[in-house]
């Protein structure tokens, strides 16, 4: 049956907690209900195994202490044997069954006690009713105040009681030791045992106290542990929100660091991999403090090397000190590019564009520098503005190569009527007439006329050529009495030629004028006397060779150098002396055509030209000629006196220009030719036909109004096959030059000529052998 | 916090009135028969054996001389008999009490054809034991015939001047120790000459098989 824990309990009133709230006190009870009701059945439990070996040990007490029972000298089992074998049995077997069974149950602790009680009589009775087994009722007792439940001891109380009283009313002497007892006398008996019931009773509501005091600790205790847990949720509650904010903050400033770090690896792979050289380095000290590889790549220095080094440490010298003014003036702006000169770990330098951006490095106030490798840009941009430059002069040129040109060709036809006329006339006079020395300067005159128009010419390269291939070495060694001559005794001619030169082909008359220039020029850079050296020597020109004003292809040439050791040029001297007209000598000492000719002659031989010159030092001209495979035609310069040759011969000469159509006439026929004579081509064709005679020579011009002298040669050509052929001309033109060159096989003689000079060519031509 | 469910408060179910009826008429019967066994045991235990009439004269024929001025006080006893055990208990009583006034003899029954050392028992050594006490073997009961003892516990007690002063058993039931009657009346003959019970009753087995010659001499001995 259900104990009734109700909280109407006195005891569960008294005890009842401060801490606790009325709606606490059903669970307290509860609590306490539950902790007796375990008590109980724990103890019935217990009694089931108690009284179990009660049972045991009340039989074999029995055995031992009378197992049998003696009639004289037969015997039996003991009558307590039996007793504590069935007896014993019947005593405990309800009890342990319930509590067993029914354990917790009030029914079951009050048939407990009763059995329990009932199994100590018994057990008095089996001892013989030693006074240390009347012990037992006491214990008993006490085991029974395990329950915690002062009821239980009332039954137990009132087995003893009834036992003595009936025991006492019927044996009296069994139980008092007397014969016959008083009525009361159990009362002596039964006090020891209310007399441990008062204890036993006191204990027992202490007990419950405790109880119901530990079930309040356990309510309050759950209580408290409700609301810590509840503290515990909400805290873990937070603890978890926060720590989801700490993932999530940790995934962003994860997502912030990757990206960081992506962006680091993009900016140091654009750092480190820009094909442009970069670099920061510190303002104040001016160490680099970060190279890329284009750095290391460019200027040859490990990074070990360059993190060691400063900024000033890749400046040739000369250029630190603009350097460090420059970083003196300081800048937190983002620098325009500015060409700099950067030297390599080789020593090698580079021009270069910097960008400067100033930043924050590592704390340090420092800048980022892109460093644009512009060497050949800039190289190519010199190449341009040169080439610029020999455009705008061959512009230049051409312009004063046509003036030059068609000035020359009436200059030449006048000169030559001129210089002829002059020739013819001082032939018939003697020096004694008057007249003669009139004629004789007109007579210079023409001549330097006709030097100043070769040159106009020459520097127009309208000029045109007669090459040869030849021995420079041999040019300069004819001409080196003529050069001694020209220089003057205050300068030294020394020689450095090398033996076995090349050959090229060239006209010599131009190489001779080209050497008396550049002596005339070295001459006139030494008025206090000095040294002229001239040089020849082989050498392999590549395309571009520092000094050279034009790129050459590939080859070999003959160099031809002619230095002095005179006052030498600046380079803004030096940049203008190849062009016509320029000069620096004083008006009137010199016509500005000398190095302009010598240049257009070298170029239009198919060669080039440098020149070096230090101010106070002197200058060098180098003249380089391809070298060309053949055999030199020994010719020998004539410069000893002139001389007429004479002949028989019949001659056509046709010239469009009267004068010297007549002045070229009457030197043939003075000399003996028979001529004939036309002003254009078609009259010369109508003559030529007319003609019966042979025909041994044709004298043309080139340049006719209505045909060429070469278109005239080619329609004569079937009409008189054995007709020979000399192109008189005072300049070039396609007729029968090409590039200046005249064609091979053609005669020609230049206008102005000499007398002698047409005579001696006339005679050339006609004794030459007919080619087949 | 855990809640307490009400079938935690109870350990089975509620019994039905049937069930509870049976149970307690169970339990009546059950407290019934235990009452009966253990009134059945009381009784068996507060059955007296049979009790002697001893001669009012210390019996000539015994080879057992009483001693002169001095009560002599005889116990008769089967070897084998564990009521006995209590009657030695209280004779130890008794001889402490007595403080040396008193003669004690137990006597053994010897029986004739008898197992080797059948009287050979506990219950000799305990008599042995006791201070003042004189363990006799009885040969075939000789002396209890003499004296008329039927059952073992049997004392009887002698006056200096060999006139029976008490004759029955010193415990007060079967094998059971504690005070009791026969030994408080010897107690007072011995220190103070006189008792008001002369004869108490005696519990222990019978001394002799019940056909045996022992029971006619008892018979012959009341009859004398």
């Amino acid at each position: 049956m259900m104990e009734r824990t109700s909280k109407t309990d006195p005891l569960a009133e008294s005890r009842y907690g401060s801490l606790l709230g009325p709606a606490d006190t059903e669970r307290v009870a509860q609590l306490f209900a539950k902790h007796q009701q375990d008590i109980y059945q724990s103890t019935d439990h217990m009694f089931a195994v108690l009284m179990t070996l009660q049972w045991i040990g009340g039989l074999v007490a029995a055995y031992w202490i009378a197992p049998k029972t003696w009639v004289g000298t037969t015997s039996q089992t003991h009558v307590h044997v039996w007793a504590a074998l069935f007896l014993g049995g019947a005593i405990s077997s309800l009890p342990i069954f319930l509590a067993i069974t029914r354990p917790g149950r009030a029914s079951t602790r009050y048939t407990v006690a009763v059995g329990q009680m009932l199994m100590g009589a018994l057990l008095i009775h089996l001892t013989g009713g030693r006074i240390e087994t009347h012990f037992h009722v006491f214990g008993s007792l006490a085991f029974l105040s395990f329950y915690r439940d002062w009821r239980v001891l009332v039954p137990a109380t009132l087995v003893v009681v009834a036992d003595h009283v009936l025991r006492g009313v019927f044996w009296p002497q069994s139980v008092y030791g007397v014969m016959a007892a008083s009525e009361w006398r159990w009362l002596e008996h039964a006090g020891w045992v209310l007399f441990e019931d008062t204890f036993l009773l006191i204990a027992i509501k202490r007990s419950v106290s405790e109880m119901w005091n530990i079930s309040e600790r356990t309510v309050e205790s759950d209580k408290l542990n409700k609301e810590l847990e509840g503290y515990v949720i909400q805290r873990t509650g937070q603890l978890a929100a926060a720590n989801r904010e700490l993932e999530s903050e940790e995934a962003e400033r994860r997502l912030a660091e990757h990206a960081l770090r992506d962006s680091e690896a993009r900016y140091r792979l654009l750092f480190e991999s820009n094909p442009f050289p970069m670099w920061v380095y510190d303002l104040e000290t001016l160490k680099f403090l970060a190279v890329n590889e284009a750095v290391v790549r460019r200027y040859g220095y490990s990074s070990e090397e360059l993190l060691n080094m400063t900024i000033k440490d890749i400046r040739p010298a000369e250029d630190v000190p603009a350097l460090m003014e420059k970083i003196a003036k300081g800048s937190t702006e983002p620098s325009e590019s500015e060409a700099w000169r950067h030297q390599k770990k080789d020593g090698t330098i580079i021009d270069v564009e910097i960008t400067a951006y100033p930043l924050s490095f590592a704390g340090r106030h420092a800048e980022l520098v892109l460093a644009s490798d512009i060497t050949e840009r800039k190289r190519a941009e010199e190449a341009l503005h040169r080439s610029e430059e020999h455009l705008r002069q061959a512009l230049k040129m051409e312009a004063v190569g046509k003036l030059a040109g068609g000035v020359a060709h009436d200059f030449n036809n006048l000169l030559t009527a001129i210089n002829g006329h002059s020739e013819m006339a001082l032939r018939r006079l003697t020096p004694n007439n008057s007249l003669f020395r009139h004629i004789e300067e007109i007579k210079k005159a023409g001549d330097r006329a006709a030097a100043l128009t070769r040159q106009l010419l020459a520097f127009s390269r309208k000029q045109i050529l007669q090459p040869e291939i030849l021995d420079l070495n041999h040019i300069v060694v004819e001409l080196n009495r003529m050069l001694q001559r020209l220089i003057g005794e205050d300068i030294d001619l020394l020689m450095s030629l090398k033996p076995d030169i090349g050959k090229v082909q060239a006209d010599p008359n131009q190489l001779e004028q080209v050497l008396m220039n550049l002596a005339v020029n070295a001459r006139d850079a030494m008025p206090k006397g000095g040294k002229l050296m001239i040089e020849t020597s082989n050498v392999y020109l590549t395309e571009t060779v520092a000094g050279l004003h034009v790129s050459v292809p590939n080859g070999n040439y003959v160099m031809l150098a002619v230095s002095d050791s005179g006052c030498g040029m600046n380079e803004q001297t030096r940049a203008h002396i190849f062009e016509p007209f320029f000069t620096t000598k004083e008006v009137g000492k010199g016509t500005g055509l000398g190095l302009a000719t010598v240049y257009g002659i070298v170029k239009q031989s198919g060669g080039t030209l440098s020149v070096y010159s230090e101010v106070d030092h002197g200058t060098t001209f180098k003249m380089y000629l391809p070298v060309i495979e053949g055999d030199v035609i020994e010719k020998k310069i004539d410069t000893g006196e002139l001389e007429i040759l004479r002949g028989a011969e019949t001659v056509l000469v046709v010239e469009d220009e009267e004068v010297v159509r007549e002045m070229a006439t009457e030197i043939l026929r003075e000399s003996g030719y028979l001529v004939i004579d036309a002003k254009d081509a078609n009259q010369a064709l109508s003559m030529a036909a007319q003609f019966d005679g042979k025909i041994h020579l044709m004298l043309t011009d080139v340049v006719m109004p209505q045909m060429s002298g070469r278109d005239l040669a080619d329609k004569l050509k079937p009409l008189r096959p054995e007709m020979k052929v000399l192109y008189m001309s005072g300049y070039t033109d396609d007729a029968i030059v090409h590039h200046g060159v005249l064609d091979q096989g053609t005669a020609f003689i230049g206008k102005p000529f000499s007398i002698e000079q047409l005579t001696r060519k006339m005679r050339e031509i006609l004794d030459a052998p007919v080619a087949a | 916090m855990e809640p307490i469910l009400r079938q935690d408060l109870r350990s089975a179910r509620p019994l039905s009135g049937r069930a509870r009826v049976v149970l307690c008429l169970a339990g009546l019967m059950w407290f019934g028969l235990v009452g009966v066994g253990l009134w059945a045991l009381w009784g068996y235990k507060n059955t007296p054996g049979v009790a002697a009439a001893s001669p009012h004269q210390w019996p000539a024929s015994s080879q057992i001389r009483p001693t002169e001025h001095r009560s002599t006080l005889v116990m008769l006893a089967h070897p084998h008999c564990p009521c006995t055990r209590a009657s030695l208990g209280q004779l130890a009583s008794i001889m402490a009490h007595s403080q040396g006034r008193l003669n004690a003899f137990v006597l053994f029954i010897k029986r004739a054809g008898a197992a080797p050392d059948w009287e050979q028992t506990d219950l000799r050594q305990k008599a042995t034991a006791i201070p003042g006490v004189e363990v006799i073997y009885d040969d075939d009961g000789h002396e209890a015939r003499l004296f008329n003892a039927a059952t073992s516990g049997q004392v009887v007690l002698y006056g200096p001047n060999g006139q029976l002063l008490f004759s029955g058993g010193i415990t007060s039931a079967r094998g059971h120790f504690g005070d009791n009657a026969g030994e408080n009346s010897i107690i007072s003959f011995v220190n103070q000459g006189n008792s008001d019970l002369t004869e108490t009753s005696v519990f222990g087995c019978p001394l002799f098989d019940p056909q045996s010659e022992c029971r006619t001499s008892i018979d012959d001995g009341k009859n004398q």
